[in-house]
Formats: C-alpha cells, structure tokens, sequence
C-alpha cells in the first residue's frame, strides 16, 4: 500500500520548525495506518523552498525515528525541484541521514551516502525479490561481515526492510528488500 | 570547513575597512554614503555603548544626540538593549537632536517597537507614521518578533526585495531568506520571557546594498550553550560564537539541530556578502572574500545580534 501527503497544502514556501512539527504529527498518523512494506510519499510538488529548521523537524525527525517507531515501512520522496533537492541533501548531510527518493520510475538515496549504501541500495532495489545478505555479499564482491554491516546501516536509516524467510537448508535467515 | 579567526585590534580594523569594496567600505563605517554625518552601525554601536556605560538602572538614558544615521543593525541592536534595561516602572529614554533621525527612527517602526517599554526624546507622535508603515518597498521597519507567525510575511518580503531591487535570482534570494529564517527563529527558540527584533534597508542607487539585522536580548550564546552538557568546556563569549558556528552545536542535545548559525556563514560566503555575530562581550565580523573572521572584545550586551550585509548581483 502506497499513501501521499502533499506538502504543497501547506505553502510553497515552508519555513521554520514549528510548521514543520505541525505536519510531522500527520506524517506520524499515516505513518502509524501502514504495514510493514508499505510506503508513505511525501510529495514536494509545488514546493519552492524550506528552511533547514523545516528540513531537520520534518525529514530528519521522521527517519530518525522510522527504524524503531515504524519498522518495515519506508518513505520516500517525489518531486523535487534542483533547488529542494538540494537544500533536502545538505540538511541530510549536516544530519548524517540520507532519503530515498523517486523519479518516475527510478529511486536512488539522497543526503549523507557513502559508495558502499548507494551500491547496496541500488541492487535491492533492481533486484525482484528480497536477498539475503550472502546473496548481496556474492553480487557486490563484498565480504558477509561488511555487507551486514552496510543493511544494518541502510535498516536504521529506514532504507531498507528485513524480513524473516527460511534458506534452502530450512535455517532462518533475514532477507531485505528495498522500496521499488 | 571551519573559519579561521583573528583576533582584531581597532587599528587593524581601520586597514581591513579600506580594502573593501564600496558596499563593504559602507558598512565598515566610512561614509561613502552618509557624508559628514555620523552614523551608528554595527561597527560603532559598540564604540557608542563604551561611552554609555554605565546606565543609571532607575533612570537610564541612550544618548544619540549628534547621530544623524542610524542603520538597521544598530536599530535592531539598540531595540534589544532598550528592552533589557527596561524594568517594571523604569522606562529607558533614547535621546535625540536631530528632526531628521527622530522621523528616520519612527517611520523605520522603531519607536513603535520600544513604545511599550521605552520612549524617544524628544517624544513622537507614532500615530502620525502609522500610516507609512510597509510603504517604502526598501525597508523592513523593525519588527519584534515573539514566535514564528511573524515570520513568513516577513520573509516573503525580504524576498521580494532580494529579487526585485538587488536582483538576486529566485534561488539565491530563497539562500538568504532561509538563513534569515534561520537566525531569526533562533531569537525565540532559545529565549523564553525576551524578544527578537527584525530590520533591513536597502542603500544606494547605482551599487545597491542591503543591511539586515537581528537581535535579540536573552541569555547569549555562552549561557545558552552551555545549557547542553557536551558545550561545557565554553569559557568565553568568544569561543561560544566560534562554536556556535560549527554544524551540530546547539542548546539542545538533538540531532537535527545547531545548524542555523554555521548555514548563516557559510550562505554569506557564498553570496559574497559580511556578517558579523555579536553576543555577551565579544563580536566577530566575517570577511567573505577570504572567508575569515575577525574577533573583537566589545562592551558587555545581554542576548545576540546579528549584522549581515549583502551587495546587489550585477
């Protein structure tokens, strides 16, 4: 399931910490009326600016807080201008978080992202069914212990779900998947 | 990065006003613009403040007689100072002598802002100027600002100017108005029973320039951060605005705070422009065109005052 919030309702132009704390509280409401696997848009269309206060309480507040208080669900954002997209990355970056965020039919990370998440996140999200962290760690060269690492990274940021699954040998294993 | 500072003395503040360009030679107090008059700003506000002190507490005066040009900083500074040594049943007075001030000071909505706890001398008759209020497209009269519901309409303001009179791209006015909105959020987010004040002109004809000021008069940067058990090695207002200006540092111990004051730098660097952060006894003015600060020692001022100017784009 899919849900949207539209920013536009609130102005095109959005400053300061305490509208964005307003709309945070409707992010939180829809946030809590999805599952696991399900995704919350925060749609930027028609917006032409946020202050970094407005950033911080809405965007970094909410990822901050996805991992433990909304496990499993995922956020992303559309429509960015060059100039949101930018002012979103660098109040990302002074945070330490990144976002995913869609164009069409594409969904790359924005904000603080090392090499390493963008290439994990990028092959969840091209591949059809949720993989293992063997399996990630045999595509991308990359060894076990490394790979769990950059999932539990991209988990605590909201990035990416786990969810339980048996492997061939009938043992519980994690797959992940990320938003498509 | 990290700005480099310098510890300033007066007579290498005199060199570093010669080397600017005519916007910032304005600023740093020649009077390119102003002539023979004498004018308070950001640079000698302090000056004046040093021969003000000490105030009589039952009866205290502000001596501007023989200014003839006030700027926004010095506005916004000098609103912040009345209302911190206002008490109950003591009224600060601002002293004039100039017909010309007296009027600038009113239609700029200065003695509208300290009415409620000060008053001009001689006295204005504010209901006179009411009526020019938001007339002149080239100045924010000084507005108190309480919370943020202020602060959009101010803002869509400061843009309109941006983009129309100093012609700053959409984008590159939306930088600006987005620290402001920053630094001015700062006033109330950190201070509970004080005020913030808000000001800006634009000057000049051909080479335009603008001048923004926001002030406040709580507790400063040093008390304020040291609220938050990581700042408390602060042990001088100095060091506090140098902290203040690194990404994280806050009041709070939150994440997604502590960075208004380094985005303010970093957005007047960017755009080629001069600001200077002012708190408790020590002020530092930042040279943008070799991205430096210059620290000073100043007389001791409750709260926090921001000075920033911004050339127009050719």
């Amino acid at each position: 399931m899919e849900k949207r919030i539209g920013l536009q309702q609130y102005g095109k132009h959005l400053w300061t910490r305490d509208r964005a704390k307003e709309i945070r509280s409707t992010v939180r409401e829809e946030l809590e009326s999805l599952d696991g696997g399900d995704i919350l848009v925060l749609d930027l269309a028609g917006v032409e600016v946020f202050d970094y206060s407005f950033a911080n309480e809405l965007f970094g507040k909410t990822l901050l807080s996805l991992a433990n208080e909304f496990p499993g669900r995922f956020v992303v954002v559309e429509n960015l201008t060059d100039y949101t997209r930018e002012n979103l990355a660098k109040a990302l970056e002074s945070l330490g978080l990144a976002i995913a965020v869609r164009k069409r039919l594409k969904v790359e990370l924005l904000g603080k992202v090392h090499p390493s998440d963008v290439d994990t996140f990028g092959a969840l999200v091209a591949s059809k069914e949720p993989l293992s962290a063997t399996e990630l760690s045999k595509q991308l060269d990359v060894n076990l212990t490394a790979m769990n690492e950059r999932l539990t990274k991209l988990g605590n940021m909201g990035l990416v779900r786990r969810e339980k699954a048996a492997s061939m040998a009938g043992r519980e294993q994690f797959r992940y998947k990320a938003l498509r | 990065m990290e700005v480099p500072f310098s510890i300033a003395s007066l007579r290498f503040h005199s060199i570093l006003r010669r080397s600017f360009r005519s916007f910032s030679t304005f600023s740093e107090g020649h009077d390119t613009l102003t002539g023979e008059m004498t004018k308070l700003d950001s640079r000698t506000f302090d000056d004046w403040l040093e021969g003000q002190r000490p105030f009589d507490p039952k009866d205290p005066k502000l001596d501007l007689r023989g200014y003839g040009f006030i700027t926004p900083a010095a506005l916004v500074q000098l609103s912040a100072l009345v209302y911190s040594l206002a008490r109950p049943r003591v009224r600060p007075v601002v002293e004039l002598d100039d017909d010309g001030v007296l009027s600038y000071l009113a239609r700029a909505g200065f003695c509208a802002t300290i009415s409620p706890v000060a008053e001009t001398w001689p006295r204005v008759n504010e209901a006179m100027y009411r009526q020019y209020r938001g007339s002149n497209p080239m100045l924010l009269e000084v507005t108190r600002i309480e919370s943020c519901a202020a602060l959009p309409k101010l803002l869509d303001k400061i843009l309109v100017v941006l983009n129309q009179h100093l012609k700053y791209p959409k984008f590159d006015a939306y930088d600006i108005a987005t620290v402001i909105s920053e630094v001015t959020q700062n006033t109330f987010d950190h201070n509970c029973t004080t005020h913030g004040f808000l000001a800006m002109q634009v000057y000049g004809t051909r080479e335009r320039f603008l001048e923004i000021g926001i002030a406040d008069h709580g507790h400063g940067l040093t008390e304020t951060l040291k609220r938050n058990p990581r700042n408390g090695s602060i042990t001088s207002d100095s060091e506090a605005i140098k902290v203040a200006t690194r990404l994280g540092t806050s009041e709070y111990d939150d994440q997604t705070r502590g960075t208004g004051l380094y985005h303010l730098v970093e957005t007047t660097y960017k755009h080629q422009g001069l600001v200077q952060i002012r708190s408790g006894e020590a002020k530092v003015r930042y040279r943008m065109d070799r991205k430096q600060g210059w620290m000073f020692a100043v007389p001791e001022m409750s709260g926090v005052q921001i000075a920033l100017n911004l050339p127009a784009k050719n």
